[in-house]
């Protein structure tokens, strides 16, 4: 595109510099500030909005979380100092530190977790990360508006049961039975405040949505013996405060008529089925309670947290770091719900604080006064240069703007520049390393419903000649799970693999030393395999085979159009002619979702190292991203075999057979794990590169006399 | 007169409407929405933020609740943002809107002065050296002179940043590649426009009466013949206000220009719409102010058009 012809010219205008770093390294002033360009301004700093690794970034420093980031990217116990987990590897049970503190001095607790727990998974959030937390006892129902507590008996449930909506045939909207009004106006204020204090007023009968109330299994005590409750008014911007509770005195839809039926166990089975265990009742709307209380969670103390799964869950720990069980602080989200990230609202309880905000420019944020752990500690500030353009980022970079590029922010058709003819780095201050992210060809199963068909197509490609024109030392695989060359692993990690360094392929380091996933390896290049799977193909098919099959890619990104037309070659020496096809993005992530395609590229990018969360769920029955729309009962059945199995390394050897049975039926051709790129400047120190693109940024420093150091 | 602004000002409105019913049907014909991503997302949360927008209501009555906003100045909320829209045009019109005047001083100035040497030249080897000149400086796009200037000012020289506006400095490179493109259009339609009048009687009048030739040109052919380039003034300075995408991008500018493009992929309706109606209440105020200048500078135009 655009970006690219720019970077051409600005190579070709200014030449290559030479010498052992790239562009200008200048003198460090100020060793405890850290310039960092990030790619793009952040779509927001809210840990239940932020879902981009560029907005994560800034929310790491800002938040702090159960665990965090270490500098492999695996979780490291901050917030919870330990935690233990039940036999049936369903519940797990988080013990806070004492001592930490919000920003604005507040102790940080148990309570503090559990809200912004309520929060994501609240309908009125709206937030994106919801999906980390759908493994939670009743998440869905609860996001969804569709499961209660019963708060008086209606035979054959007694009073406190968990009830669902049950509807015949198609549900209707869940009726919101959640509205609450007030015959006197409402003061809205922090719990335990007096009316004076309120920051908000609701007008007499305006209706508000109930949230919570104190004293249920992971809300507050109340604070004065009487049960306040937590209101939300939508109007304009919205508002959240806390009332007491009798003063929500009107029920719009109390009377109104809701068959229900007791959930299951999971929670989670589909409305509809005949289950005689669980007949439908007819109650009204206020015997129904809405009520974070169904959730999977509880806080029995303000130092403990524990998370009910509904089913054995291992990548609870692995989650604990995530955005989505990073607190947020109460005070300042109800008294501006979407726009309390703003300096001079904002309360954090990271190791920064923010004190600038210029939007599309930069963020600063600087040390927190009240962060639990100030000697881990080394920056004083950072600022966070929002860059659109690539070229622009790194023309920075290169006349000392900034200390390091985020990855990712290097333009394509300026790799050549950087690296030398093989392949390995030119310039000192610049690095590839391999990213927890597989560049992929999706297979749509229901047009290409041949097995053969679709082994032949991933069997004719040669990904080893991949990264000769794509040309960022991308990692040529067939297998799907990404991860590390085995051949770059160290002797810790390949004993915990049990590959010999001379196998190909890569691997995904799950816990440093101790845990580790090999993919299987998948249908790779091998020429008389296709042409045999191909003929057996047509003899299947007959005059059902087809003249010729269409290849889909978005438009916009030179590389993408590349890979097409290397395959649409790779797939001609079998004699099958493949038409490309290029798309919008937002079109060809509709077309491809609904089914709309026969053969698409596509990506996957992992949050943790885990294949079981992250890249095999994309080919589960009815999974809403299976693309490929790929459902095979062995791949199901192995997959759910593997849930109970506490043994991560037995757990791992069950995974490793679903992979080999869903990538044998090439529902998907791998092509390679991609590579992140990294521009730092040679005083930068402790500035982690690892496989999923989190580091703790705080812990950086930059070293003056780094020339006297090398 | 007043009738002539009026009239001009309802018309101006009509436009405007117009234009935001044209942008709010033809994204929301297009396919996709502003939560498609590559991103697993469970159908609840979908509908949850689908809810939020009020993106599952009848597309009338989000038209219907979108103009009543409109009429009352509110542009509405981002999708895809916190802001609404209405803060995004407030915080990011002032760095495009200084780069743009600067980028119009440039252009009127340079092409001011270019297209009035030339006239004054006419079909000598000044005229064609400046008008091969002003042809170069239409042809060559902004995001080759762009990265051009980048790389030898700011990276060979090191003279100004790269990109970032960190101070008045940051302005300077930005400006250039804005104005010079208008450059070019200017001084050809000055020397056009100053050729046409230089031949007219009432110049060869004041020639005989003895005046000198600079007053004739400057203070009395000029302002005839300024007319054509005042009249592609009007649209251009729309643009130039309202922020180049490709200036923005090069240099990295916090302008409005980013908006016309980033809302389109995220599918970020209001954001759109937006940009585009305030755009066009820009394009339609300076249209009208173009109209008034024409009036002043050819008094014979305002009395045809108050008739």
């Amino acid at each position: 595109m655009r970006a690219a012809w720019l970077s051409a010219v600005v190579v070709a205008a200014c030449g290559l510099p030479d010498g052992e770093f790239f562009g200008r390294v200048p003198e460090v002033t100020a060793p405890r500030h850290l310039r960092y360009c990030n790619s793009k301004e952040p779509e927001a700093l809210d840990p239940a909005m932020a879902t981009t690794t560029t907005a994560l970034k800034i929310t790491h420093v800002l938040f702090d979380g159960l665990t965090i980031y270490d500098a492999h990217g695996l979780p490291e116990p901050s917030l919870a100092t330990r935690w233990d987990v039940s036999d049936d590897l369903r519940t797990y049970t988080f013990h806070l530190r004492d001592g930490a503190r919000w920003s604005n001095g507040r102790p940080l607790t148990a309570w503090d977790v559990a809200y912004q727990v309520i929060r994501v998974v609240h309908p009125l959030t709206a937030s994106p990360n919801g999906d980390n937390l759908a493994t939670l006892r009743n998440a869905r129902g609860y996001l969804g508006r569709r499961v209660f507590v019963l708060r008086r008996p209606v035979a054959p449930y007694p009073a406190g049961e968990l009830v669902e909506l049950a509807e015949p045939g198609e549900p209707r909207e869940p009726a919101r039975i959640d509205l609450r009004a007030a015959s006197r106006p409402l003061a809205l204020r922090d719990l335990g405040a007096a009316a004076a204090a309120a920051y908000a007023w609701v007008p007499a009968e305006r209706e508000v949505a109930l949230v919570m109330t104190t004293g249920g299994r992971a809300t507050r005590p109340s604070p004065d013996g009487s049960p306040w409750a937590y209101v939300f008014d939508p109007t304009g911007d919205g508002v959240y405060g806390w009332v007491p509770a009798a003063e929500l005195d009107r029920e719009p839809h109390g009377d109104d008529a809701i068959a229900v039926r007791r959930v299951t166990a999971d929670g989670e089975r589909p409305v509809g089925a005949a289950d005689d265990a669980r007949p439908v009742v007819t109650v009204h709307g206020r015997d129904l309670q809405v009520t974070p209380d169904v959730l999977g969670i509880a806080v029995p103390d303000a130092h403990t947290i524990v998370f009910e799964n509904a089913e054995p869950t291992p990548s609870c720990v692995g989650r604990s770091n995530n955005p989505a069980l990073r607190p947020t602080p109460i005070e300042a989200v109800s008294r501006w719900p979407r726009r309390w990230t703003e300096p001079g609202r904002i309360v954090t309880s990271g190791p920064m604080t923010l004190t600038a905000w210029r939007e599309r420019d930069a963020i600063v944020v600087e040390r927190s006064p009240t962060y639990w752990n100030p000697g881990d500690v080394r920056l004083d500030r950072i600022t966070f240069f929002a860059m659109d353009d690539q070229a622009a980022a790194v023309s920075f970079y290169f006349t000392g703007g900034c200390d390091a590029v985020a990855a990712n922010t290097i333009p394509s058709t300026y790799l050549p520049a950087l690296l030398g003819p093989d392949g390995t780095s030119r310039y000192a201050d610049f690095r590839i390393e391999p990213y927890l992210g597989i560049y992929f060809v999706y297979l749509n199963t229901e047009k290409l419903a041949n097995r053969h068909l679709r082994r032949a197509l991933a069997l004719a490609i040669d990904r080893a000649q991949i990264p000769r024109f794509t040309q960022g030392n991308e990692i040529p695989t067939a297998q799907l799970t990404p991860g590390t060359p085995i051949a770059a692993l160290d002797a810790a990690d390949l004993a915990a693999c049990g590959v010999a360094r001379t196998t190909p392929g890569v691997a995904l380091i799950m816990k440093q030393g101790a845990l580790c996933y090999v993919p299987p390896p998948g249908l790779d290049h091998d020429l008389a395999a296709a042409r045999a799977e191909l003929a057996a193909a047509r003899m299947e098919m007959g005059a059902a085979f087809p003249a010729k099959l269409t290849y889909r890619y978005n438009a916009g990104t030179e590389v993408h159009k590349q890979i097409a037309e290397y395959l649409q070659a790779q797939w001609a020496t079998l004699g099958l002619p493949v038409e490309l096809e290029a798309q919008e993005w937002k079109t060809f992530v509709a077309d491809t979702r609904a089914g709309r395609y026969e053969l698409a590229r596509f990506g996957s990018i992992g949050n943790l190292p885990d294949p079981e969360t992250e890249f095999l769920p994309l080919f589960r029955c009815g999974a809403p991203d299976n693309r490929s729309r790929y459902c095979n009962p062995a791949f199901e059945r192995l997959l759910d075999q593997a849930r109970p199995v506490r043994d991560r390394v037995a757990r791992n050897a069950i995974l490793q057979r679903a992979e080999q049975v869903m990538i044998e039926d090439a529902p998907v051709i791998p092509l390679y794990v991609y590579t992140q790129k990294h521009l730092q400047k040679p005083y930068v120190r402790d500035l982690a590169i690892n496989l999923v693109d989190q580091a703790p940024l705080w812990r950086a420093w930059l070293d003056p006399a780094w020339r006297s150091h090398r | 007169m007043i009738r002539f602004v009026a009239g001009r000002l309802l018309g101006g409105l009509a436009v405007i409407a117009a234009v935001a019913t044209a942008c709010f049907f033809l994204l929301h014909a297009a396919p996709g929405g502003p939560f498609d991503g590559e991103a697993r997302m469970a159908p609840e949360i979908r509908r949850n933020l689908e809810d939020h927008y009020h993106l599952r209501d009848p597309l009338w009555r989000q038209y219907a609740a979108y103009m009543a906003g409109l009429a009352r100045g509110d542009l509405g909320p981002s999708i895809k943002r916190p802001q609404t829209v209405n803060e995004l045009i407030a915080a990011h019109v002032a760095v495009s809107a200084t780069i743009g005047l600067c980028a119009l001083g440039i252009a009127i100035g340079l092409g001011l002065a270019i297209g009035v040497a030339a006239a004054r030249r006419h079909g000598r080897w000044p005229d064609r050296g400046l008008m091969t000149l002003a042809l170069i400086g239409i042809s060559v796009p902004s995001f080759v002179l762009g990265p051009m200037l980048v790389a030898v000012i700011a990276i060979r020289l090191g003279w100004l940043p790269p990109v970032r506006i960190d101070g008045p400095s940051g302005y300077v490179l930005p400006a250039i590649t804005l104005g010079l493109i208008y450059t070019g259009a200017i001084a050809r339609l000055t020397r056009a426009g100053l050729l046409d009048v230089l031949g007219q009687d009432y110049v060869r009048t004041a020639r005989a009466k003895g005046l000198a030739e600079r007053a004739v040109v400057w203070r009395h052919a000029l302002r005839l013949g300024v007319v054509p380039a005042v009249s592609y003034l009007g649209p251009a300075a729309a643009a130039l206000i309202s922020g180049s995408i490709v200036v923005e991008k090069i240099f990295e500018v916090p302008g409005l220009g980013f908006y016309f493009v980033a809302s389109i992929v995220d599918r970020d309706y209001p954001v759109l719409t937006g940009v585009f109606v305030f755009y066009v209440a820009i394009v339609v105020a300076l249209n009208l102010v173009v109209d008034l200048v024409h009036g002043w500078l050819d008094p014979r135009l305002a009395r045809a058009s108050s008739r």
